[in-house]
């Protein structure tokens, strides 16, 4: 019985959202704001639990490890920027954040620059690894603005254009099918959950 | 000529229209479409299945995602769940973000009703949801001891005192990390862990990230990667061909081939149109084939949309032929 009652329920919501497909009215607003409600209404409950208590609370008020009131109150300066006298101490939680992502960098510069640079740099055995030759060096052409894209020069960097234009036409496919797979998924719901369960 | 003006003009609700029936009809009128896999797949499923029946083996799902993207995602999750559990290979299930942690639990669950014998704690742990400022803390601090950088699973039981952890560390024996995810590609894995520990990271994301995910792929930082409903489908192929398979000579699965892959009688046992009977146990369940059946749907819709272009596309043209007639 709860299934049927969630299933149509969700089934409701599913229809409201899909309605502003027709034109913009009250019932699909309102499922908008209860989607983002109920997202913020389940992730505070489920932070309190998950991290205040096993983090906060239970270190400190049970096991004494009173060392920890440190970053909780770094962390409650995020809270005074709300304040205009006080809101300047806000900066250092976010600059120990900021730092803490800083010391990332020399890992992300290596899986993002250094082994893609590295794996470009292959020997040209394979009509692949040339397209990835020509491809690379004429997009990288194409982005150099201190010289005019005209005569040969400008004929070399229309061919990494093309390049750029098969590369989002890809990637426009693929955003295609992304798509229409979340309307299957919800189609999926509506026909066998909801409808096929209902006939059950 | 008329027609096509007249189809210029269309509202755009018909195509959208057009577009639902494309989907809502291949659905309730399944065919049996083949399923063809690649490579990316083929090796994260034998990545997979090489861990079966070893105890210093496992591998760990991170759900990075919410209920938006099940779609695409989540029959990934169902499928690379029920290779494990089909060829017994240890897993760890874990999510940073809050909305996920049901997802953990409604996949397991989902799963696992097909295999009672199948117990947390013995045969997968669900970490469940950790607050994402631990995201660093857990990734690199797994590197070194798993059951001190989680400590506790979803059901506050202390890791060190569970029967799956026997021959467990880190990631000398964890070799494994997927994330599936709808805005990003295992990154952060990658950066820290796979940089650091060597752990083979690979990612279930969906079709918008694959395009982004590819150089990782290329470079060899992602070891398998499934790409929206398309990389769920043949992952769910996969685990029925090999994994689900059983026979006298293989009893609880077979390894991967390409042979059999190739083998057309062979794949013609696979069949996803014909529905299943509970009690002869005869064809494929519907919550194996989510995603292949999906996958149907979204051969029609893409056959309608690629209509669509050609019909604006010939509108267009013809529609600025007769403007240059008119001006001459």
């Amino acid at each position: 019985m709860f299934e049927i009652i969630s299933n149509l329920i969700a089934a409701f919501f599913t229809l409201a959202i899909f309605s502003f497909l027709y034109k913009d009215n009250p019932m699909y607003r309102l499922a908008e704001q209860l989607l983002v409600g109920i997202s913020v209404g389940y992730g505070i409950p489920l932070t309190w639990q998950n991290a205040f208590i096993p983090f906060v609370y239970q270190p400190i008020f049970i096991q004494h490890k009173w060392y920890l009131i440190i970053p909780c109150l770094f962390g409650l300066m995020y809270v005074v920027r709300f304040s205009r006298s006080l809101s300047w101490l806000a900066r250092y939680p976010i600059a120990i954040g900021m730092g803490m992502t800083g010391a990332g960098v020399v890992l992300s510069m290596n899986a993002g620059v250094l082994v893609q640079m590295r794996s470009a740099m292959q020997p040209i055995d394979n009509i692949n690894m040339l397209l990835i030759f020509i491809g690379t060096v004429t997009v990288l052409l194409y982005f150099y603005f201190s010289k005019a894209h005209t005569g040969f020069y400008g004929k070399i960097t229309k061919v990494g254009v093309w390049f750029m234009m098969i590369g989002f036409g890809a990637s426009f496919g693929n955003t295609v099918m992304a798509r229409i797979s979340l309307l299957i998924g919800r189609i999926q719901f509506l026909v066998y959950d909801v409808i096929m369960g209902f006939i059950k | 000529m008329e027609f096509i003006k007249k189809l210029q003009d269309l509202d755009r609700r018909w195509i959208y229209l057009i577009v639902a029936l494309a989907i809502v009809i291949p659905l309730l009128i399944p065919f049996n479409a083949p399923t063809y896999t690649t490579s990316p797949t083929e090796k994260l499923y034998q990545m997979i299945d090489s861990y079966s029946e070893r105890e210093d083996r496992a591998i760990l799902i991170c759900f990075a995602h919410d209920a938006s993207t099940m779609a695409e995602l989540y029959p990934m999750e169902v499928a690379i769940l029920r290779h494990c559990f089909e060829r017994d290979v240890k897993v760890f299930t874990l999510t940073f973000l809050p909305t996920a942690a049901p997802l953990i639990n409604y996949a397991i669950d989902m799963v696992k009703e097909e295999y009672p014998e199948i117990q947390s704690g013995t045969n997968y742990i669900n970490i469940g949801y950790k607050p994402g400022a631990l995201y660093l803390p857990i990734v690199v601090g797994m590197g070194d001891n798993i059951a001190e950088a989680v400590e506790t699973d979803a059901e506050g039981r202390k890791l060190e005192s569970l029967p799956m952890m026997k021959g467990l560390t880190n990631y000398n024996e964890l070799k494994l990390v997927i994330e599936t995810s709808g805005a990003s590609f295992a990154g952060g894995w990658i950066t820290y862990a796979r940089a650091r520990y060597g752990v083979n990271v690979a990612a279930g994301v969906t079709a918008v990230m694959a395009a982004d995910a590819y150089p990782y792929l290329q470079t060899g930082q992602l070891t398998g990667m499934l790409s929206g409903m398309k990389g769920a489908a043949e992952y769910e192929y996969l685990t029925d061909v090999f994994a689900a398979y059983s026979s006298d000579d293989y009893p609880n699965g077979r390894p991967f081939s390409k042979q059999v892959l190739k083998d057309k009688e062979e794949i013609s046992k696979i069949d996803i149109a014909k529905k299943y009977d509970p009690e002869t146990k005869t064809g494929i369940m519907y919550k194996w084939k989510t995603a292949r059946l999906g996958m149907n749907a979204q051969s029609v819709a893409h056959m309608m949309i690629f209509i669509f272009i050609l019909i604006g596309n010939i509108g267009f043209f013809i529609d600025r032929h007769q403007q240059n007639k008119e001006k001459k």
